[in-house]
C-alpha cells in the first residue's frame, strides 16, 4: 500500500520534472561493442560518455552499448578500470566499435573524497574503494554489510543475527571510551546523523534493553554504486569534529543518459541457525539427573525448547530501476521491496524503498546543473524479546535455552504449560504473548545546484533534509508468569523523530597553472543541525481484554500510566573548510586541508575547533628511471598527518540544565562543564602503493599511528553533585592505535575463457590507553548470581576493553567447587576483546559465462566472554533448568558451585569464516526483449572455523556499564544464520 | 559577458544570504531549561523540593541502599550465597564478614546518592524558596549529611557561590556534626508543627535528628573509645521531652501497622517517612519482602536475605514483634509478618514446597556460602513491611525513617548514659523500655542495663536500617558473631571513602586502615 503511494507520488514528481526535457530532446543513438585489444574478448562495464557530457552508459555483459548523444557531440569517451581511457570521434557514424588497451592498474580511476573527487593516482591519503561489482552478495540489509572483509583497517561486526541488527564498524580500531566509535556516513555529500528514529524499547520488567536497530538499513544496497572509505587523518580532517573515526562515503547510482532502460532483479533466500549451542537434550539431561542422584528433575517429557522458538526463515527481494534521459536531463528511479523473516518466531524485517536521482543542465552555456536526490524508505520490524541485559527469565532465547528439556511446553489439554510467577517462563508462551512492532519512515532529500564559472572554477551547493519518524508498539499479555505482568499485562507506545538539515557551499578551483604544475583548491562553508525527540506512553492492568493492549491504553489503570516526552537540545555545527593541492610533474603531490568547526555542543570556553592536515606523495614510477619499466608499473610513497575530532557526547552536556524528573518534579541533570570540547585525534599515516605488470598485481601497505587525547568520558562527579557522572575531557589520558595494513590483489590467470583473481587484505592493530586517573569498569554481566558483576576494564597500559576476571584453575574433583587464583579474591587482566589481526580474502573465478566469487573474513588475537554459558546453562540449574551438555557429561562440578564470573568463560575469539560464495551464470539475451539476464546462487556464512563455543564468534552484545561500551561479550544473542539465496536479474 | 557577470553576482548574493541566514549557534535546550520552572516570574521551588524528597528513595528504600550497609554489617541480617544464586562477586557476603574495601559498589553508590540529596537541596536554596521550603530542604541536606558522617566521617559540600568545577570542600567529625546541629537549630522554627502527614518534614523530625546527633556525638568524636558527655545526654532527654509533650504520638497498638500499606493512616507513631503512592509512584520498599521471600511463596521472591539464629533467639516467644498473622497478608498468601521460620503454608493451610519438591521449611541455621542440598530453604526470613498485594509494582507502604518508639528508647539510653531525669514521663529508662515492651505484648522488666537496651533496640528496630549505628554506639559492632568468627579491625567502624571519589576530589583522604 505504502509502496504504491510512494510510487504514485514519485511518478508525479518525475513527470513534472522530466516532461519538458524529454519532449525537447533531439538525440541520435550510437551503438557499438567494446573489446579487449589483447584477445578481442568483450569488456563489460565500460563507461561510454559523450565528451562534454557528465553522464553516459555502460557496456553490457556482451560488451555492447547504446548511447544517446546530442547532435553537437563529436567524440565518445570510453573508460574502464584496468584499461586506458580512449576517445573516439564519431564522424557521423551510428556504430562505433572500440578496442581498449590494458592500463597500468586502475590509476585513472576516480575516487570519491571529502567534498569532491580525485584521480586515484593523485591521492595522498589512505582510502579504500569498494565498487558495486565487488560488493558482498546475498541477503544484505544495509550498506555496511556490502563491504565486510573487503578492505583493510575496517572491522565490521553484526551485533547479532537478527533481521536489521545493528552493525558496529570500526575503522582503525577503537579510539573512544564512550559510544561514538562509529564512522561518519556521507551519502552523496549528505552527512548522516548516525541514528534513525527507531524508538527504544520501553518495556522494563525483566526484559532489559532490547538491541538497537541498524541505522543505515534505510538505504537500499541496490541503489549504491560505490563505497569509499577515508581512513587516515589527511583524508578525514576535512570533516573536522565528525571525522575522527573515519568517513564512509556512499555514492548512489546516478541518472543515466540513453534511451530508457529497466533493470529488474529478484532474489529468494532461506536461512537457518548456523550453530546451536551445547545445551542438553532430554536424554542427556536424564543421564545427568541420574549421575547427580536427582530424582525430581525429570518431568517426563522430551522437548527441545530452543527448536520450539524457531521458524522457517525466508527472504525475498525485488527491485526495479529505470533510467534514461539525455545530456540535458536524465533520471534514475528505483523501487524495491525487501522482506526477511528471522529464524526466531515473530521476528521479521520488511522494507520498501524508492530512490530517485535526476540530473539537469540549464542555461545556454549548460553551466548550471542541478542534481536532485530523493530517497524514501519505510522499514517495519517485528522484534522478539531477546534483550542485551535480561535477567534470567527476561530473554526469550535465555528462557528457551534454560527450559528443562523434560518439561512439557504444551499441556495435554493443548494450553501452554505456564507456571507461577517466579517459575521459568515457557518460551513458546513467551513468544506468543509478546508483541513488538516498529515502523520507521525515512526521507532523505537533497538538491545540489552547481554553477561552472569557467573550466577551472565551479560553485556547488548541497541542501538537504533528512527526516526519520518512527513508532513502536509493545505488549506483554497478562497470561505470562512474569512479576508485575502476570494478571495485569503491560503495553507501551513510543514515537521518535530525528531531523537533520545541512547546507554545504563549496567553491572548487582546479587548474593546470603551467605545464608542470597543477593546482586544486576547495573553499567551503557548511551548516548542520540535528534535532531528536521522542515520547512514550505505557500502562498496566488490561485484565480480561482480547484486543492488543497497545491499542487499548485507555483501558489501563490510571495510576499505572506513565507518560514521557523528550526533546534533546539541538546539535548545531557551523563550519568553514578548505583544501589545497599541488601536483608537480605528476611526481610530487602535496595536499593540505583545514577546517574550523563551531559547535553549540562545546562548552562556552571552546566554541570553535580547528582541524589541520597535510600530506605528500611521490609517484616514483613517474621518475625517469622507472618510467618505462616493464615490471613496475606503479610505485608511490605517501605520508600524511592530520588532526580530527570526535564530538559524540549528548547535546547540552556542557551546560547546567534542569529537566522534569518525575510528576511534579524538576532536577538539575548534569554538572556544568564550560570547558567541554571535542576529543582530539592526531594521526600519522605512511603508505606505499605498488603496481606490477600494468596493474595485474597490486599491493598497498599502510602504517598508521593514531593518538587520541582530550579523551571524552563521563567522569564520576565529585559529590555533592546532580548526577553520578558528567562529561569531561580527561586530562592526561591518551588512547593510541597503531597498525599496519596490507592489501594484495592479483589477476592470477587471465586466459581467453578463464580468469582468476585473488585479493588478500590484512590488518594488524595495537590499541592502548594510558594516563587514566583510575580504571573504568564496563562489561556488565547478567544472570542469576552475578548482579553488579563486570568483566572489562579500561586501565592504563592495556587495550581498551581488556578483560578483568578471576583466574579459573579448574574444578576440584573432590569438592566439586571451582578454584581460582588468590582464592578468587583477585581479578586479573586477561586479554582483550579487540582483535589484533583482521583478515579478508576475496577471489573471483570465471569460465565463459560462469563465474564464482568467494569472500572470507577472519579476526584473530582476541577473547570473547561467554556470558551465555556463564549464567544461562550452569550446573546449578540441574533439577529445574537446563544445563550445558558438556558440564553434565563431565559430571564433576557440584550443583552448589556458585555462579561467578571468571576466566572459565573467557574463550579465544579467533575465527575464519567463509562469509560469501556466489556462483552466477550469464544467460545473456533471452529473446528480443530481455537482456543481460543472469542467474546466481549465493551462500552466506557457509562455515566458520573457530574454537568459540557460543553461537558465533562475530558477536558484540551491548553490555555497557554506565554508558561505557563493552566489546566482545556474548549474552544470549539472536543466533547467527546461514543463508542460501537464488537470484535472477535482467534488463529491458 | 554581461549575462555571465549577472549570474556570477546572483550566485554570490545567494551564497551570502544563505551563509548569513544560518550562522547562529545559539543554544536551544530542547526538553531542558537553564533555570527551574517559574510562576509569574518567580521560581517555582515546589518541583525542586519534591525531587529532593524523592532523591532519598534509592539510598534508603532499595535493598542495595544504606539498608544493606547498616543491617548486613550488623547482627540481624545476612545475604548468603545460595549455590548459583546471590554470589554477586561476594558483594553481600563481605558486608556481613567485614571484608569490604574502597571499591565496594554499594558503599560507592550510597555515598554518591547521599551526595545527590545534598546537591539538590543546596541548589534549591538559590531560587528564593519560602522559609518553609528552605527549612525542609536544609533538613533533608542535614539528614543526608548525618548519614555520611555516620558512615564515612567525611562530608563533602559545595560553597553556595562556588564554580561547578571547584573541588567540593569536606567537613569531618566534630565540624560536620556541629554543622548539622547548627543547620537543624536554624530551621526548626520554620518547620510545621503538624505530625501528619509524616512524609513532610516537621519540627519533631528535626528533633529526632538532633537527638541522634547528640546520642552518637561521642562516637563521631572518637569511634573506638567514645565517652558520652552528660550534657549531650541531657540534650537528648530535653529533645525527647519536647516530642513527648507535643502529644502528637503514641505507640501504634499493632507494631506492624507502622509499616503497613496504609501506614500513613494506621500509624500513630511514625514521625518521618517517605511517601509511596500505591499504584503510581513509589520507591523500592517492596524489595524488603522480595529480597527475602522464597520463589514459591506469593509473591514469588528472590530467595535471598535472612536473619541469623542468634538474633532470632533473643526474642521471647511471646514477643509480638517476632511474628504474627496479619490481615491483608496471611489471609491472602498464608505468609505471616515478622520472622518466617519452619514450614510455610498458603492461605488455605496447604504446606508449600521448594523448587525441588521438598517442604518449604526455613531453617534457623544459615551459612555465608550455602552449598548443601537444602540451600534454598536455609535461614529465617523477615517481613517487616506487610506486603501490599493490591498496588502492583508501585506499592503503598510509606518508608519509615523515624518513629516514636525510637524517641522513647533514645531517652532511655540517654538516662542510662548519665543524663538527668526530667518531669516528663517516662521519667526513667526502665519506664520507657517497658512502654515499648508492653506494646510488643511482653511483661515489664524491673530494670534495664545498656546491654539489655542494645538487645531491645535490636528487637524493636530490626531491618529498619539503624543496626550498625546502634551496635557501634554499644561497642558491639566489631565483635565476633555466628558467621563472623573473628573480631574485626577498628577500621571497619567506618566505611572507606570510595576510590572513585578519592580520584576526583583531592580534598578527600582515605579513612584510616583502608
Amino acid at each position: 500500500m505504502l509502496l504504491k503511494l510512494l510510487a504514485q507520488r514519485l511518478i508525479i514528481v518525475l513527470v513534472i520534472i522530466l516532461g519538458p526535457f524529454l519532449a525537447n530532446a533531439q538525440d541520435k543513438t550510437i551503438t557499438g561493442m567494446v573489446t579487449k585489444s589483447s584477445d578481442g574478448s568483450p569488456v563489460a562495464g565500460v563507461s561510454v560518455i559523450p565528451k562534454g557530457s557528465k553522464s553516459g552508459t555502460q557496456t553490457d555483459a556482451a560488451g555492447s552499448y547504446r548511447v544517446s548523444v546530442s547532435s553537437t557531440t563529436t567524440t565518445l569517451v570510453f573508460s574502464s578500470v584496468g584499461f586506458s581511457n580512449k576517445e573516439v570521434s564519431i564522424n557521423g557514424q551510428t556504430v562505433v566499435n572500440v578496442s581498449l588497451e590494458n592500463a597500468g592498474g586502475n590509476l585513472n580511476e576516480i575516487v570519491i573524497i571529502g567534498y569532491g573527487s580525485a584521480r586515484k593516482k593523485d591521492l595522498t591519503g589512505s582510502t579504500s574503494t569498494v565498487s558495486e561489482k565487488e560488493f558482498n552478495k546475498g541477503v544484505v540489509t544495509s550498506p555496511d554489510q556490502l563491504i565486510q572483509g573487503k578492505t583493510t583497517g575496517v572491522q565490521i561486526i553484526s551485533s547479532s543475527g537478527a533481521p536489521n541488527a545493528a552493525i558496529s564498524v570500526r575503522i582503525r580500531g577503537n579510539s573512544s571510551l564512550r559510544a561514538g566509535n562509529e564512522p561518519l556516513y556521507v551519502v552523496d555529500g549528505v552527512q548522516l546523523a548516525g541514528f534513525v528514529a527507531r524508538p527504544v524499547s520501553n518495556i522494563g520488567a525483566s526484559i532489559g534493553n532490547l538491541p538497537e536497530g541498524n541505522a543505515l538499513s534505510f538505504i537500499n544496497p541496490n541503489d549504491i554504486s560505490r563505497i569509499d572509505i577515508l581512513k587516515d587523518a589527511s583524508a578525514t580532517a576535512i570533516y573536522g569534529s565528525r571525522g575522527a573515526n573515519g568517513v564512509v562515503l556512499i555514492t548512489t547510482k546516478k541518472a543515466r543518459t540513453g534511451s530508457p532502460t529497466i533493470e529488474f532483479g529478484s532474489s529468494f533466500g532461506t536461512s537457518k541457525v548456523s550453530k546451536k549451542i551445547d545445551y542438553s537434550s532430554a536424554s542427556e539431561y536424564r543421564a545427568g539427573l541420574a549421575k547427580y542422584g536427582n530424582t525430581t528433575g525429570d518431568l517426563g517429557a522430551n522437548v527441545d525448547a530452543f527448536e520450539s522458538i524457531l521458524q522457517k526463515a525466508s527472504s525475498q527481494n525485488y527491485f526495479v530501476a529505470l533510467g534514461g534521459g539525455n545530456e540535458l536531463a536524465s533520471y534514475r528511479f528505483s523501487l524495491s521491496y525487501f522482506d526477511q523473516k528471522g529464524v526466531i518466531r515473530k521476528s521479521a524485517f520488511t522494507k520498501y524503498n524508492a530512490d530517485y536521482t535526476g540530473s539537469f543542465k540549464f542555461l545556454k552555456s549548460k553551466n548550471l546543473s542541478v542534481d536532485v536526490h530523493l530517497l524514501a524508505n519505510q522499514g517495519q520490524e517485528k522484534i522478539a524479546p531477546i534483550g542485551n541485559n535480561s535477567n534470567n527469565i527476561g530473554s526469550l532465547l535465555g528462557s528457551a535455552l534454560q527450559w528443562n528439556p523434560t518439561k512439557a511446553l504444551i499441556n495435554p489439554n493443548g494450553t501452554y504449560n505456564i507456571g507461577n510467577v517466579g517459575d521459568d517462563v515457557n518460551p513458546l508462551a513467551y513468544s506468543e504473548y509478546y508483541d513488538d512492532k516498529v515502523n520507521v519512515f525515512n526521507l532523505l532529500g537533497s538538491i545540489a545546484p552547481t554553477y561552472k564559472f569557467t573550466d577551472w572554477l565551479q560553485y556547488k551547493l548541497i541542501l538537504s533534509v533528512t527526516q526519520s519518524t518512527g513508532s513502536r508498539k509493545q505488549q506483554l499479555r497478562e497470561q505470562l508468569n512474569i512479576q508485575d505482568i502476570s494478571g495485569s499485562g503491560f503495553a507501551n507506545v513510543s514515537n521518535a523523530q530525528v531531523i537533520t538539515k545541512q547546507a554545504s557551499h563549496t567553491l572548487n578551483f582546479d587548474k593546470q597553472l603551467s605545464s608542470n604544475l597543477r593546482m586544486g583548491a576547495l573553499l567551503g562553508y557548511e551548516y548542520q543541525q540535528i534535532d531528536n525527540e521522542g515520547s512514550a506512553l505505557s500502562g498496566r492492568r488490561f485484565t480480561g481484554i482480547t484486543i492488543p493492549y497497545y491499542d487499548a491504553l485507555l483501558f489501563a489503570d490510571i495510576g499505572s500510566r506513565v507518560t514521557r516526552s523528550t526533546l534533546d537540545p539541538s546539535v548545531k555545527l557551523n563550519s568553514y573548510f578548505t583544501r589545497v593541492n599541488f601536483n608537480l610533474k605528476d611526481k610530487y603531490l602535496l595536499t593540505g586541508t583545514f577546517r574550523a568547526d563551531g559547535s553549540n555542543n562545546f562548552g562556552a570556553g571552546n566554541r570553535t575547533a580547528y582541524f589541520p592536515s597535510a600530506a605528500a606523495a611521490w609517484n616514483i614510477s613517474n621518475e625517469d628511471f622507472l618510467k618505462n619499466n616493464a615490471t613496475i608499473s606503479n610505485l608511490k610513497l605517501r605520508v600524511g598527518y592530520g588532526i580530527t575530532g570526535n564530538q559524540s557526547f549528548p547535546a547540552g552536556s556542557a551546560l547546567q540544565r534542569f529537566i522534569p524528573s518525575g510528576p511534579g518534579q524538576f532536577s538539575q541533570v548534569n554538572l556544568q562543564n564550560e570547558d567541554l570540547k571535542w576529543q582530539r585525534d592526531a594521526q600519522l599515516n605512511a603508505g606505499i602503493d605498488i603496481g606490477i605488470l600494468k596493474g595485474r598485481f597490486t599491493a598497498t601497505f599502510d602504517y598508521f599511528d593514531k593518538k587520541t587525547t582530550q579523551v571524552l568520558a563521563q567522569q564520576v562527579t565529585p559529590i555533592p553533585s546532580p548526577g553520578i557522572s558528567f562529561w569531561v575531557n580527561l586530562p592526561g589520558a591518551e588512547i593510541s592505535n597503531q597498525g599496519a595494513e596490507i592489501a594484495l590483489f592479483g589477476t592470477v590467470v587471465e586466459k581467453n575463457d578463464f580468469f582468476f583473481d585473488l585479493g588478500v587484505n590484512a590488518t594488524i592493530q595495537k590499541n592502548k590507553i594510558t594516563g587514566l586517573n583510575g580504571p573504568i569498569q564496563t562489561g556488565d554481566i547478567n544472570g542469576q548470581g552475578v548482579s553488579n558483576a563486570f568483566v572489562q576494564l579500561m586501565t592504563n597500559g592495556q587495550p581498551l576493553n581488556a578483560f578483568f576476571v578471576r583466574n579459573y584453575r579448574g574444578i576440584n574433583p573432590t569438592t566439586g567447587q571451582a578454584e581460582y587464583d588468590e582464592d578468587g579474591n583477585q581479578s586479573f587482566i586477561m586479554g582483550s576483546g579487540l582483535p589484533k589481526t583482521l583478515l579478508g580474502i576475496n577471489s573471483n573465478l570465471g569460465y565463459k559465462k560462469l563465474s564464482l566469487g568467494i569472500a572470507m573474513n577472519g579476526a584473530f588475537g582476541h577473547k570473547i566472554y561467554n556470558n551465555t554459558l556463564n549464567t544461562i546453562l550452569p550446573i546449578n540449574n540441574l533439577g529445574s533448568r537446563n544445563v550445558s551438555a558438556k558440564i553434565l557429561a563431565d559430571g564433576i562440578e557440584a550443583t552448589s558451585n556458585p555462579i561467578t564470573t571468571s576466566s572459565r568463560y573467557l574463550e579465544k575469539g579467533d575465527f575464519l569464516r567463509m562469509s560469501n560464495a556466489t556462483l552466477s551464470y550469464k544467460l545473456g539475451s533471452l529473446g528480443k526483449a530481455i537482456k543481460n539476464a543472469t542467474v546466481s546462487i549465493t551462500g552466506q556464512n557457509l562455515f566458520v572455523i573457530t574454537k568459540f563455543t557460543g553461537f558465533d564468534p562475530e558477536v558484540n552484545t551491548d553490555k555497557n556499564l554506565n554508558g561505557v561500551p563493552s566489546f566482545g561479550i556474548e549474552f544470549t544473542p539472536y543466533p547467527a544464520v546461514r543463508t542460501f539465496l537464488v537470484g535472477f536479474n535482467f534488463s529491458l | 559577458m554581461k549575462k555571465k557577470n549577472f549570474s556570477y553576482s546572483l550566485v554570490l548574493v545567494l551564497m551570502t544570504v544563505l551563509i548569513h541566514s544560518c550562522t547562529k549557534l545559539d543554544s536551544s535546550f530542547g526538553g531542558s531549561q537553564l533555570e527551574p520552572p517559574t510562576t509569574g516570574g518567580v521560581t517555582n521551588v515546589a518541583p525542586l523540593l519534591r525531587a529532593t524528597y524523592n532523591d532519598l528513595r534509592d539510598p534508603f528504600q532499595d535493598q542495595t541502599g544504606m539498608w544493606c550497609l547498616q543491617e548486613m554489617s550488623g547482627d540481624d541480617a545476612v545475604g548468603p550465597t545460595r549455590g548459583g544464586d546471590w554470589d554477586d562477586n561476594g558483594i553481600w557476603r563481605v558486608l556481613h564478614s567485614h571484608q569490604w574495601n574502597a571499591d565496594h559498589q554499594f558503599i560507592t553508590n550510597n555515598y554518591n546518592r547521599l551526595g545527590k540529596i545534598i546537591f539538590d537541596a543546596s541548589d534549591l536554596l538559590r531560587f528564593n524558596p519560602t522559609p518553609a521550603q528552605a527549612a525542609q530542604a536544609r533538613f533533608l541536606r542535614a539528614f543526608a549529611t548525618y548519614s555520611m558522617l555516620d558512615g564515612w566521617d567525611q562530608c563533602p559540600y559545595r560553597e553556595p557561590n562556588g564554580a561547578p568545577l571547584d573541588n567540593p570542600k569536606v567537613r569531618k567529625g566534630q565540624e560536620a556534626l556541629d554543622y548539622i546541629i547548627s543547620e537543624v537549630n536554624a530551621i526548626i522554627a520554620d518547620l510545621p508543627a503538624a505530625t501528619n502527614p509524616a512524609y513532610t518534614v516537621n519540627k519533631n523530625a528535626a528533633r529526632v535528628l538532633l537527638m541522634k546527633c547528640y546520642l552518637n556525638k561521642a562516637v563521631y568524636l572518637n569511634r573506638t573509645a567514645p565517652v558520652h558527655a552528660p550534657a549531650d545526654m541531657n540534650q537528648v532527654i530535653a529533645l525527647a521531652d519536647q516530642i513527648i509533650s507535643s502529644n502528637g504520638y503514641s505507640l501504634t497498638p499493632n507494631f506492624f501497622d507502622n509499616f503497613a500499606p496504609t501506614n500513613n493512616a494506621l500509624s500513630s507513631e511514625n514521625i518521618f517517612t517517605a511517601e509511596n503512592i500505591g499504584g503510581s509512584e513509589s520507591g523500592n520498599v517492596r524489595s524488603r519482602w522480595f529480597s527475602t521471600l522464597h520463589y514459591n511463596t506469593n509473591p514469588s521472591g528472590w530467595n535471598g536475605f535472612t536473619t541469623l539464629s542468634d538474633f532470632y533467639n533473643k526474642f521471647d516467644a511471646a514477643d509480638g514483634r517476632r511474628g504474627q498473622a496479619y490481615p491483608g497478608v496471611t489471609n491472602v498468601s498464608g505468609l505471616r509478618v515478622g520472622f518466617l521460620v519452619g514450614q510455610q503454608f498458603d492461605q488455605n493451610g496447604v504446606a508449600l514446597k521448594d523448587r525441588k519438591g521438598n517442604p518449604l521449611a526455613f531453617t534457623p541455621a544459615v551459612q555465608l556460602k550455602e552449598t548443601g542440598a537444602n540451600l534454598e530453604v536455609t535461614g529465617i526470613r523477615v517481613i517487616k513491611y506487610p506486603i501490599d498485594y493490591t498496588s502492583g509494582d508501585n506499592v503503598n507502604n510509606d518508608y519509615v525513617y523515624y518513629r516514636y518508639a525510637d524517641v522513647l528508647l533514645m531517652k532511655a539510653e540517654a538516662l542510662l548514659r548519665g543524663g538527668t531525669a526530667t518531669a516528663v514521663a517516662p521519667t526513667t529508662a526502665i519506664a520507657a523500655v517497658n512502654m515499648v515492651r508492653a506494646r510488643a505484648g511482653l511483661t515489664p522488666m524491673a530494670g534495664v542495663t545498656l546491654d539489655q537496651l542494645s538487645d531491645e533496640r535490636g528487637k524493636e528496630f530490626y531491618w529498619e536500617g539503624m543496626r550498625r549505628t546502634d551496635m557501634i554506639r554499644f561497642g558491639k559492632f566489631l565483635g565476633a558473631r555466628i558467621l563472623k568468627p573473628g573480631v574485626s579491625d577498628n577500621k571497619y567502624l567506618l566505611f572507606p571513602i570510595p576510590n572513585q571519589q578519592l580520584a576526583v576530589n583531592p580534598n578527600l583522604v582515605q579513612n584510616p586502615g583502608y
